[in-house]
């Protein structure tokens, strides 16, 4: 039996209509803390080379070079303070939508019945702050999953459970 | 009754020492190259070396070459497969014991592969594809031919994704087989600026690896002239040039020949219900079976020239497929016809109900700022150079240009409630893909800051194997496909493999 018949576009679910829910802000200072690191070691590294350093022309090129990375780790850290807001998501009854980024925005939707596997993860950082990482995984390529830094760990785990749920009763 | 007992443990053909043998052999040369080549230079820098080095090396080459043997055997002698409860077993391993097994139903496809080694000895191998992992590789590397067709037969038996009837090839007619006429003009007729540019790559970087050496040879002495830039050796520069420049088109004209008649030798499809069976290659035979549930995204390109001569090439991909393997779902040669009726076998009532939709025309403009960069770009090059290489310019604008028009050109999209179609091309190429909507993983909506001024954004449906990207398209739009899809993947709950 064969049919095909017309959709609605106007009539199904729309995902403009979406009420996107916003991650813990506790996340942002773990960004930042990330970022303040992974200058923050370079940075460190040249003070004490440029203390320690007898040669002139290392001493007179090191501000420079660490005045640019200063520069653009306060420049990296503002980028991901105004994209901060735009990291939200949103569970719908059939798929799970997240959205990221300032400059170029993502949308993401994932369908649950295209649900491969489900993980959480969690980093030093996000354990002392109680935050968790969900990362669900679809069979496509690697830009295919859906990972949401950033929720309460309690939260993560309740949306854990409940994709859980949704795959097993799947089959 | 099938004549192989599969049941008890068995080893692979005694001929699997040789094809063992050859492949530590290969994995050694391949590891150790660059090492052996630095010999060979240093001996022959040397001039010609005592007869102590020279005993030395050959006694070092057959230690090398007895170990790799007795690896052989003993990866032989401790290498056993059965068949037992619907699972497929293989011990192996000398100083590691591993046990392998896997399930009848988690099978996805079994391929018979033969490479040169294996054609000579007269065996062939068998490679299992699971579903999953792809990290884990289940083949057996030596068997008599007909045993390893009966044990494909019985591992892929109880599979239900998989209805490959008794493959025997003899019986069933050929649909289509790629004569050697027929390869030569696919040959001559690719688009040759992309070999052209990998050895081009390749030249540039050998010729810094290797300049030592060069140096030290005093190859390049009588060259230097050619190098000078005065007044009168700008003209035998350029000659120069173009002399290189044409013997490099000759050399990628003839690799890409090569390939193609060594990749597609004998290339030859049989179609049934379930899909189609491909089998090709010179040195490495392989043998695969496509069907319909597993394909995800279907390809069909050309280019002006084959396009003139009627030959067109359909490209499969497949969920899990490494990507070694999807380079070979390749169908080179085909005719017009040919390809619509294996289109419409993976892809039903597809003729007749595309629309064309383009995307904005700011693609167009996006393009053009891209294709100026570049051309900033070699110009800061050229600037070093004599004056009359300005003129490149010219040559540059042209083609940067036809090539941003024929993109937009070729680029259109099509999505209705069975397949997603998007085709596009470049200044020589062609192409269109196709995917059955049902196979869609997972969608992406981006739009960059540009694209948000103007209301525009990608959208990219990923599938269990390639994406398919359909660029700058009203936002409105694409949500209204977003919204399509996901309403139909959701509903439908149809399989994707």
């Amino acid at each position: 039996m064969f049919t095909n018949e017309q959709i609605d576009v106007a009539s199904l679910p729309k995902l403009e209509d979406l009420q996107m829910n916003p991650i813990d802000r506790k996340y942002l200072l773990i960004l930042l803390l990330n970022i303040f690191f992974t200058y923050g070691i370079p940075i460190f590294g040249l003070l004490v080379a440029n203390y320690l350093s007898v040669n002139k022309q290392f001493k007179d090129f090191s501000p420079y070079v660490l005045f640019t990375l200063l520069l653009m780790m306060v420049l990296t850290m503002l980028i991901y303070g105004i994209g901060f807001k735009k990291r939200v998501y949103a569970l719908r009854e059939r798929d799970i939508c997240y959205s990221h980024g300032y400059f170029i925005n993502k949308l993401i939707a994932l369908p649950f019945n295209r649900i491969q596997h489900i993980e959480i993860a969690r980093s030093f950082l996000a354990r002392k702050f109680g935050l968790a990482t969900l990362k669900i995984y679809s069979a496509g390529e690697s830009g295919s999953d859906l990972v949401i830094h950033g929720l309460p760990k309690d939260v993560a785990e309740s949306q854990y459970a409940f994709l859980t749920q949704v795959i097993n009763e799947r089959v | 009754m099938s004549a192989f007992d599969f049941e008890s443990p068995s080893r692979q053909s005694a001929k699997g020492i040789i094809v063992i043998f050859g492949i530590n052999a290969f994995k050694v040369l391949k590891g150790a190259w660059a090492f052996i080549l630095l010999i060979v230079i240093q001996g022959i820098r040397s001039g010609n070396g005592s007869f102590r080095n020279q005993l030395l090396i050959i006694g070092g080459v057959l230690a090398v070459v007895l170990m790799l043997l007795i690896v052989a055997i003993l990866q032989y002698l401790n290498f056993t497969f059965y068949l037992k409860d619907g699972h497929f077993f293989i011990k192996k391993g000398v100083l590691n014991r591993e046990e392998l097994s896997v399930s009848h139903s988690k099978i996805q496809n079994v391929y018979i592969k033969q490479n040169l080694l294996q054609q000579i000895v007269n065996v062939v191998s068998l490679s299992i594809e699971t579903a999953g992992d792809d990290k884990t590789e289940i083949s057996i590397s030596a068997l008599p031919k007909p045993m390893a067709i009966e044990l494909k037969r019985q591992l892929l038996k109880n599979s239900n994704q998989l209805r490959i009837k008794d493959p025997e090839p003899k019986e069933k007619p050929v649909y289509f087989r790629a004569s050697f006429p027929k390869l030569l003009l696919e040959g001559i007729s690719e688009n040759h600026l992309k070999s052209f540019l990998i050895i081009f790559a390749f030249v540039i970087g050998l010729y810094n690896d290797l300049k030592e050496i060069v140096n030290s040879i005093g190859f390049m002495n009588g060259y230097k002239g050619w190098f000078q830039l005065e007044g009168e050796s700008v003209v035998a520069l350029i000659i120069f040039n173009l002399t290189f420049i044409i013997a490099l088109i000759f050399v990628s004209m003839l690799f890409s020949m090569l390939k193609m008649l060594i990749q597609n030798f004998d290339l030859t499809v049989i179609r049934n219900e379930e899909g189609l069976e491909l089998s090709k290659g010179l040195f490495n035979k392989i043998n695969l079976g496509l069907t319909s549930s597993r394909i995800q995204k279907t390809t069909v390109s050309t280019n002006r020239l084959k396009q003139l001569l009627g030959l067109y090439k359909l490209s499969f991909t497949q969920a899990n497929a490494n990507k070694k393997q999807q380079l070979n779902f390749n169908i080179v040669g085909l005719g017009k016809i040919q390809v619509k009726e294996i289109l419409n076998q993976f892809y039903p009532n597809i003729d007749g109900r595309i629309k064309r939709h383009k995307p904005s025309k700011y693609m167009l403009i996006k393009h053009s700022y891209l294709g100026f960069f570049l051309l900033l770009l070699i110009n800061m090059v050229l600037y070093f150079l004599p004056a009359v290489f300005l003129w490149l310019n010219a040559v540059l604008i042209i083609l940067i240009g036809s090539s941003i028009y024929f993109t937009y050109q070729k680029t259109y999209y099509y999505v209705d409630q069975d397949y997603i179609v998007r085709a596009g091309g470049g200044l020589i190429d062609t192409w269109s893909s196709f995917l059955e909507l049902h196979k869609t993983q997972c969608i992406q909506i981006s739009e960059t800051y540009f694209q948000k001024r103007r209301g525009l954004a990608h959208l990219t449906i990923y599938s269990a194997s390639k994406t398919l990207k359909i660029p700058h398209i009203p936002k409105k739009e694409a949500l209204n496909i977003s919204n399509q899809i996901l309403y139909l993947v959701e509903s439908q709950n149809r399989d994707w493999m």
